[in-house]
């Protein structure tokens, strides 16, 4: 993938741009806000990681700057400013995901792949099938090798966004995010919970498991390869 | 008190002011008065003259001119200190009677100096002129008594001037001298606050007035403030003494995997605890900025209707689960048939129940049972949510809510000491009371929202 980093802080940037260099990614950095609103214009990336706070045009302000001329390219703001309202705010501005500082590489990086890899257009699926997993959309049914298991609704979402995702990482935060609609990291293992069950139901009785847990970082959902 | 700063007084400048204005309409007032009093002395004057007049050309009858001349003698005998002037020509200019020197006016009214006729300087005399037959009659009076009265006028306004003006600037003096002390003890009390003598208030009359209302509103903001300081200061040294602690944590861990380093031994052990140190002072700053944010208001704006009916169970549904892999139980009681709106934010409602029922999982133990209820209760809403767990002791019950305070038996444990806060600051931002009971055994914490429309 071709990432654009837009950030001022000289150790951040090394640090982000050598976690991308070991993952196989081309990732080139800018620190200036203006700057990087011309080279976002003028050359394609895949996924943008931007700074809110930025010498010479904000954050924000690029953000806003790139949708209005048209560029739709995903962005991902990294930033300290963590707070309730800056979040939806990043958001509202066109940013696709939002990361506070400060963070562990490995949840940048699989955010970044599951913004990178997203469809530009989304095709509207009614089935999802990973292996010998299927899940029906609209009949709100699960199958594995045609037997029918039965999820409970948040099992069910739960595993509806790994499959989505399928063959790559999704961490603990993205998953309270997006399936339990949590912005606040829980002190109890939810999560963790919650995934638990579902393998009980999905993975032990079929003897090959889809579901494996990534150490330190979340899960992923692939195939046997 | 120096004059200087008397003239520069608010209350000075006012009392002068309202003196000036005073003595201005004391002077025109007395300037009408004057006036009024000449005129109708001055009238009252020319009809006596006029009388005197007639009088006299009255007593001319059957052209027989000795009778008029006898009038005019007799008149002259009557006047005192010439006061009055008689003057009676015949037709070629022969004085038939007079007490003054020939002298020419026109017929009618007309003014003279009695210098003019070498008698009484500095008076003048009003004079009427007319014919008698074929004679002249000139009758006068002089303005002594006018003048007079217009002196004694004068003087009495002179000095009622100077009463006046003296009892202004004085009274106004003494009445700016004690409104400028007041003000003077709520700038003194204003200096020593800001010089950090935060405990200064200024004092009270008990009289009311709108200087007390003023002093009493200052005192109450300067309460609330000292309060307000207070708190942060108390908060900004519990936050250095509890960051210490994880951070001389964190210098150890990094210290021996240094060590281990020299030694060539592996330090992953090291580096993930590290990880795992700077994380948790991450997560308490991130706790307090959290804090910090919902207290200073800001989300109340995007405030709606909420159905706490429909926030909780799917709260329920995320930690009944939890609950079970902890060996505990996890029950949900609504006992409502009525609407249980109430106006808040749904996020940060679900962030407040969620940490109170990770509170009671972590802290409850195996076994035990967890019952979330809700309930309507006159006006208002209320949610319980009560462990069979080990409780807090009743001493501790407000002490909880404290930034950064921890029991001790949980000091060894992890978590920042922030939860309950976040939950209190929550709850203030929704006008919700929230209080700890006793469950017997147990910990019973109950929530009272007022209960919004519809």
């Amino acid at each position: 993938m071709r990432i654009l980093l837009i950030e001022d802080d000289d150790r951040t940037a090394a640090y982000v741009m050598r976690g991308f260099d070991e993952n196989g990614h081309q990732c080139e950095v800018l620190a200036d806000g203006r700057d990087a609103l011309y080279q976002a214009t003028h050359e394609s990336y895949d996924v943008l990681i931007v700074d809110r706070m930025l010498p010479g045009l904000d954050g924000l302000a690029l953000v806003r700057a790139l949708r209005a001329a048209g560029t739709m390219t995903p962005v991902l703001f990294l930033t300290a400013m963590s707070g309730l309202e800056d979040r939806v705010e990043g958001l509202d501005a066109g940013g696709d995901d939002y990361l506070a500082k400060p963070f562990a590489f490995s949840e940048l990086l699989a955010r970044v792949n599951a913004l990178g890899r997203r469809p530009h257009v989304q095709v509207e699926v009614t089935k999802l099938r990973v292996h010998d997993l299927e899940l029906d959309l609209i009949r709100r049914r699960v199958e594995r090798k045609g037997q029918v298991i039965d999820l409970q609704p948040k099992e069910f979402k739960l595993l509806e966004y790994l499959m989505r995702n399928e063959s790559r990482v999704v961490t603990r935060t993205m998953l309270l995010e997006r399936v339990w609609g949590f912005n606040f990291d829980p002190k109890t293992s939810v999560v963790d919970t919650h995934i638990s069950r579902l393998r009980a139901k999905i993975d032990k009785p079929f003897g090959i498991p889809l579901l494996h847990t990534v150490r330190n970082t979340g899960y992923s959902l692939h195939a046997p390869s | 008190m120096h004059p200087l700063r008397l003239f520069r007084s608010t209350p000075f400048r006012l009392a002068l002011a309202f003196a000036l204005l005073f003595v201005c309409a004391f002077l025109l007032s007395g300037f009408v008065t004057f006036n009024l009093i000449k005129k109708e002395l001055e009238a009252r004057y020319d009809s006596q003259t006029k009388e005197l007049f007639q009088v006299i050309s009255q007593t001319y009858g059957d052209s027989d001119i000795q009778d008029v001349i006898d009038a005019t003698r007799m008149h002259i005998a009557a006047t005192s200190n010439m006061r009055n002037i008689f003057l009676l020509q015949s037709a070629n200019g022969a004085i038939l009677a007079a007490n003054i020197p020939a002298l020419s006016v026109p017929d009618g009214w007309s003014i003279r100096q009695g210098a003019d006729f070498g008698i009484r300087v500095g008076f003048a005399y009003r004079i009427y002129a007319g014919s008698v037959g074929p004679d002249r009659l000139i009758v006068g009076t002089n303005n002594e008594e006018t003048n007079e009265l217009q002196e004694i006028v004068v003087a009495s306004f002179g000095w009622a001037l100077l009463v006046v003006i003296a009892l202004a600037i004085g009274a106004g003096a003494l009445i700016a001298s004690r409104a400028q002390r007041r003000l003077d003890a709520v700038r003194d009390t204003m200096g020593r606050v800001s010089h950090g003598e935060l405990a200064a208030r200024i004092p009270l009359l008990g009289k009311g007035d709108d200087l007390d209302l003023l002093s009493l509103d200052i005192n109450v903001a300067l309460e609330r403030l000292s309060l307000a300081v207070e708190s942060m200061r108390q908060v900004s040294t519990d936050i250095a003494h509890d960051l210490k602690t994880p951070l001389n944590h964190l210098r150890m861990t990094l210290e021996d995997a240094g060590l281990k380093q020299a030694r060539g031994e592996p330090v992953g052990l090291e580096l993930e605890l590290a990880m795992t140190e700077a994380g948790q002072i991450d997560e308490t700053f991130e706790a307090l900025l959290r804090i910090a944010q919902i207290e200073s208001g800001a989300r109340k704006s995007g405030f709606c209707l909420i159905e706490l009916s429909d926030v909780l169970p799917s709260l329920v549904d995320v930690y009944r689960e939890v609950a079970e892999d902890s060996d505990q139980k996890f029950f949900f009681n609504s006992e409502v048939g009525e609407s249980t709106f109430v106006s808040g934010d749904r996020e940060l409602l679900t962030q407040m129940y969620s940490n109170l029922i990770e509170n009671s999982i972590r802290h409850a133990g195996a076994g035990a049972g967890i019952r979330l209820s809700l309930f309507v209760q006159g006006d208002s809403v209320h949610t319980s949510l009560e462990d069979s767990g080990p409780g807090i002791p009743k001493d501790e019950h407000t002490n909880v809510f404290r930034r950064l305070y921890r029991l001790e038996k949980s000091r060894t444990t992890p978590g920042t000491g922030l939860g309950l806060s976040l939950v209190k600051a929550i709850a203030d931002l929704h006008g919700a009371a929230i209080w700890l009971e006793d469950a017997a055994p147990g910990l019973r914490v109950v929530l009272a929202y007022p209960r919004a429309g519809k």
